[in-house]
């Protein structure tokens, strides 16, 4: 095996023309290998000591995330805390406080796993990944990035460098929630994300809503601009999860049935919508909305 | 000292465990040391057809390659002699070993193993217990009628020990009653899950042996590798370093006789490192998956006339210690109650499972959560108060208990008022909340036992003990024990422990026993090395012996203070003459008589030595659409007799717990339709984590009890994980207006019962 660390973005770029795989924090690729889900890869190199890549950058365009940024900068940032708090609800909920401290965004997102919690908060901000190879960079978002578990249709050579998020309208709000078993070391059995942007008189301007775990990719809820100009209230609530329920398309396995997975998403859906609303509204409900809500996900 | 002044208990071996310089097994490196794998059956039934190890043994680095032609045809097994250390022509359950592989490295170990030729003819499985009971149900062992048995079995076919309680007439008892209340409950099998997955290393030195295992029970290993590889024990030492807990998971002898031959065929050391998944899969001790059927039948004032109860419980492929696991479940579904007719059976079935072993208080939680389960449902039925239910049928002291047993002093109805009032048991709670009660009980073990004690020169002490330390801290308290028999400290004293060669017997870690037994050891040896340094300062300050004080690190004329001697100053005159050697064992407790019932499969379990109660309640929150549950609160009220070490109890209830809730909501094996487990990995196993964690409060019922351990002591270790679960049942109960009668009541289940489709 061989295996560099690189300092520089150039230097990582040209390892990984030379065919290596990039490694961040490790915590899906070394404990993957370890698990024996896929061997380590022949050529690796370590982009974790690139600083270029740390910083979180807000401007007026919106919010730029290095994609060494941890989960751990994620969920105490006070832009992504204030502005994208979905973000923020998810990466608290990642692993245990050392998942965090190591696991990055651009891991995260790169890794691809339908069950990923940044995932679906990504998707509702309508975010975009920056690839950059030694022949140059491009947009792509995340909707185009994410083609199946574990794929992404970025090439060998791409490296993530960074992720983009569009500026928030005023009025917005997001949360994401996720049903899990116990509350640390999990991973999500389904998730759901949901951002809305409300009207003074309380009416939907846009809600986008995203759903984890029960597809082979992270998926949007198809259907949600035709709730646009009503209330937010029990009937738009029960609405929202007929939807998500109607467009999962789980699978059964060890953590949950079809069945079971196909109704949690609905509930998961309402209330991330529900939790959305009401951040939109002014409402203070601290990071992640799993835990100030109750047991496992909001009640 | 006052308990004001008394410094809190410092674990001996707690600064090693915290600052990484302990050693477990898998740290140690000897010279030459070879690497050892297994390759495993991967199928749960089927014949040997072929099986070729030629191409492994010819791969460079592979020093040995042993199957069950290389080491003696022995059938071993505590209970029924019905297994080998390698398979032989069948193989039984996936985890079976049937070949073992030492190489210079891991890697070409590994190697190796996967080239090794085996050929199966599969065989039909055996996996639901009730199927495997009936009269042409394929058999798991074919020659089960020519095994070997210890002589109180009853055996038939799949059923490798049954046994009965019958007292009364419980069918008069049932026609007596106003309502006849009849339930069903089922438990998956679940895992002990130490942190610390095995390691053995063991390395020969001419026909001597010496064996570091990550065992609880060091003699127990020494006595299987002495039989299987014949050899006599004095050739044999087992030595146990730090032990990263055990659980019951690392009861029983397992592979040190594997590692052992291999290190004798190589003519080298050899280390075994168990992977998690191995831990998962192999090892013949996970948590026995049950089915319990329960009739009980009570008149309108709330007192029950009788019990009937069916019991299956899953024995897996072999029969390890679990031989005794009917006679206790058949306690445990009776339950700690007044019930005049009494009818329980139990059959521990043979299936194509891994084999099932003692984890923390075998048959215990699960048949409890059925049973306790069941009496809700029966103060439910006549519109009583399930805790009033429960005070009016619980047994108490003086009176007559399940299987005939009269109590001497207990605390049962004690904890039955103390864990509610912790809870504030009654009070108005949200809509999704609810508090559940259940009692539980758990005998203790009185077993032989032995101790040295030594005071050198310059006054330190040794304790030299057979016991285990397997994380619970109950070695670590015997330094107390003697230094309160000699008023001194117990910093005073360094612990020998762990090494069959250097101390006397002990059974291990196991049974809630150490301090019910080795206690008793240390302090008669330290009783002996009292006498002595009382008749030396009698001699120094012109006294009488039997007028000598130790306290304080001094001995001293009673009355008189001032006429005194330190202790360190005797143990120098004693290094000039007799020395300060003393051993301790002491006689176990008897077993208590039992009148008016009869046994069938009699193993000694119907009457419990010094009996444990507990009582938890436990308040929790139920999201109504997911059926996940929160732990809120739990009260745990425990008559384990004294307290000898207040912080180490206080641990072990408080683990006991978190395991009771793992065990209730999310922890269970999973099969696929060949028998094979599907989550054996903690991310699908999913173990309950710190986060998790309710309040835990905590009270001791602290009574005089008779035939108890040392200063009236009982065991402790187990009892705490027997009654959660249950109490969790019921306070879900209360919310679904139904129990969930599945074992672990996973979220979805709870959602299942919630939406009143039967669970698959
Ligand atoms: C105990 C534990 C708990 C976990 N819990 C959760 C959880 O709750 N939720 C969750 O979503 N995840 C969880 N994870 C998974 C993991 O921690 C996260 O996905 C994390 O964000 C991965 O980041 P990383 O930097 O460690 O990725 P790495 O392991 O370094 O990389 C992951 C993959 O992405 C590629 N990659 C990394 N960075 C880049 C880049 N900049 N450009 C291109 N490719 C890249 C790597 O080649 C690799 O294929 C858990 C993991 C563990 C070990």
């Amino acid at each position: 095996m061989n295996f560099t660390i690189a300092t520089t973005l150039d230097e990582a770029l040209t390892a990984l023309a030379a065919g290596a795989r990039p490694v961040a924090g490790g915590s899906d690729l070394v404990v993957g290998a370890r698990q024996g889900k896929s061997p380590l890869p022949e050529s690796v190199v370590a982009i974790d000591r690139i600083e270029s890549l740390t910083h979180l950058d807000a401007s007026t365009d919106g919010l730029g995330i290095g994609a060494l940024v941890t989960h751990a900068q994620l969920e105490s940032d006070a832009t992504v805390v204030g502005a994208y708090t979905a973000l923020a609800d998810a990466s608290a909920l990642v692993g245990s406080p050392s998942t965090r401290n190591v696991g990055t965004l651009g891991g995260n997102v790169m890794n691809a796993s339908p069950a990923m919690d940044t995932g679906a908060p990504l998707l509702v901000f309508g975010a975009e990944v920056e690839l950059r190879s030694s022949a140059g960079s491009r947009r792509v978002g995340v909707a185009d990035l994410w083609t199946g578990p574990g794929r992404t249709s970025a090439q060998g050579d791409e490296l993530c460098t960074a992720i983009h998020l569009p500026s928030r309208p005023a009025g917005s709000g997001s949360a994401y929630v996720r049903l899990e078993y116990r509350r640390a070391m999990e991973i999500a059995v389904v998730g759901a994300a949901a951002s809305i942007t409300l009207a003074a008189d309380g009416a939907v301007v846009s809600l986008s809503v995203a759903l984890t775990a029960v597809a082979p990719t992270i998926i949007a809820v198809g259907g949600t601009d035709t709730l646009a100009g009503r209330q937010v209230d029990d009937a738009l609530l029960a609405d929202v999860a007929a939807l998500a329920s109607s467009q999962a398309v789980p699978i059964s396995d060890l953590r949950a049935s079809e069945r079971y997975r196909r109704h949690c998403v609905g509930v998961m859906a309402r209330r991330a919508v529900d939790a959305a609303a009401r951040r939109a509204r002014g409402e203070s409900i601290a990071v992640p909305v799993n835990r100030s809500l109750g047991i496992g996900a909001a009640s | 000292m006052t308990a004001a002044t008394k410094p809190r208990f410092i674990r001996a071996d707690g600064p090693d465990k915290v600052t990484g310089s302990g050693r477990y097994t898998a740290d140690l490196t000897l010279t030459g040391m070879l690497a050892a794998k297994f390759r495993y059956a991967d199928i749960a039934h089927a014949r040997i057809t072929k099986l070729d190890v030629s191409a492994a043994r010819a791969i460079p680095g592979v020093m040995a390659v042993l199957t069950a032609d290389d080491v003696p045809d022995v059938r071993f097994g505590p209970f029924v002699q019905d297994r080998t250390l390698f398979a032989r022509d069948v193989v039984r359950f996936e985890g079976e070993v049937i070949a073992a592989v030492a190489a210079t490295t891991a890697a070409i170990a590994q190697r190796a193993v996967d080239a090794i030729v085996v050929e199966f003819e599969p065989l039909p499985l055996v996996t639901d217990l009730e199927i495997g009971l009936t009269a042409d149900a394929p058999l798991v062992h074919a020659d089960w009628a020519s095994y070997g048995a210890a002589g109180a079995l009853v055996r038939d076919r799949n059923d490798a020990s049954f046994s009965s309680i019958s007292k009364g007439d419980v069918d008069a008892g049932l026609a007596e009653a106003d309502h006849v209340i009849t339930s069903r409950y089922v438990a998956d099998g679940s895992h002990a899950a130490p942190i610390e997955p095995r390691a053995v290393v063991a390395q020969w030195e001419g026909n001597k042996v010496t064996i570091w295992t990550s065992t609880q029970v060091p003699f127990d290993a020494r006595a299987g590798v002495c039989e299987t590889l014949e050899l006599p024990a004095n050739r044999v030492r087992i030595i146990v370093p730090h032990l990263g807990g055990g659980f019951g998971g690392k009861c029983g002898f397992h592979y040190e006789a594997h590692i052992a031959a291999l290190a004798k065929a190589a003519k080298r050391p050899v280390r075994l490192v168990f992977s998690r998944r191995e831990e998962f899969l192999a090892p013949d001790r996970r948590r026995e998956g049950m089915v319990i059927d329960v009739t009980t039948g009570v008149r309108n004032d709330g007192t029950i006339t009788a019990r009937k109860a069916w019991i299956a419980i899953d024995n897996g492929a072999y029969t390890a210690d679990s031989g005794f696991f009917p006679q206790l479940a058949a306690m445990h579904v009776s339950g700690p109650y007044r019930i005049p007719n009494l009818y329980v059976e139990a059959h521990l079935v043979y299936t194509n499972h891994q084999p099932s072993g003692s984890v923390r208080a075998p048959t215990a939680p699960q048949s409890c959560w059925a049973i306790e389960s069941h009496t809700d449902e029966v103060a439910a039925a006549l519109a009583m108060d399930p805790v009033d239910f429960r005070r009016l049928n619980a047994v108490d002291t003086g009176v007559e208990g399940p299987s005939g047993q009269t109590y001497g002093e207990i605390g049962v109805q004690q904890c039955i008022e103390e864990a509610t009032k912790l809870v504030g048991y009654g009070r108005t709670l949200p809509d999704d909340e609810a508090i559940g009660v259940a009692i539980g009980w758990w005998p203790s073990f009185a077993v032989p036992s032995g101790a040295y004690i030594k005071i050198d020169g310059d006054g330190s002490g040794q304790i030299i003990t057979g016991a285990q330390e397997c994380g619970t801290g109950s070695v670590m308290t015997l330094r107390q024990l003697a230094a309160d028999e000699l008023g001194m400290l117990p910093e005073d004293f360094q612990l020998v422990y762990q090494d069959t060669s250097v101390a006397p017997y002990d059974m291990g870690a196991t049974g809630s026993q150490t301090i019910f037994n080795n206690g008793r050891a240390v302090i008669a040896a330290a009783g002996q090395i009292a006498e002595q340094l009382k008749a030396l300062a009698a001699e120094h300050l012109e006294a009488s012996p039997a007028d000598i004080v130790l306290a304080d690190g001094h001995a001293h004329v009673a009355g008189t203070p001032s006429s005194s001697v330190s202790i360190t100053e005797l143990a120098g005159i004693a290094s000039g003459g007799e020395l300060l050697i003393a051993h301790g064992s002491g006689t176990p407790p008897s077993a208590p008589p039992l009148l008016g019932s009869s046994c069938v499969g009699d193993v000694g379990m119907a009457a419990f030595v010094a009996p444990q109660f507990s009582c938890h309640a436990v308040r929790l929150r139920l999201d109504r659409d997911t059926g996940v549950v929160r732990i809120l609160e739990v009260g745990a009220a425990h008559d384990s007799g004294t307290i000898i070490n207040e912080t180490g109890a206080l641990g072990q209830i408080q683990g006991g717990v978190m395991m009771g809730i793992g065990q209730a909501l999310t922890e269970g094996t999973l099969y696929d339709d060949e028998s094979r487990q599907r989550n054996p990995a903690l991310l699908e196993y999913k173990l309950q984590t710190c986060a998790d964690s309710p309040v835990i409060n905590t009270h001791f019922v602290q009574i005089a009890t008779p035939n108890a351990g040392p200063h009236g002591a009982k065991g402790l270790a187990e009892a705490p994980n027997v009654a959660t679960a249950a109490a969790i049942s019921n306070a879900l109960a209360k919310l679904l207006g139904r129990p969930v009668r599945r074992l672990p009541m996973t979220a979805e289940r709870v959602w299942e019962t919630m939406s009143e489709v039967d669970p698959s």
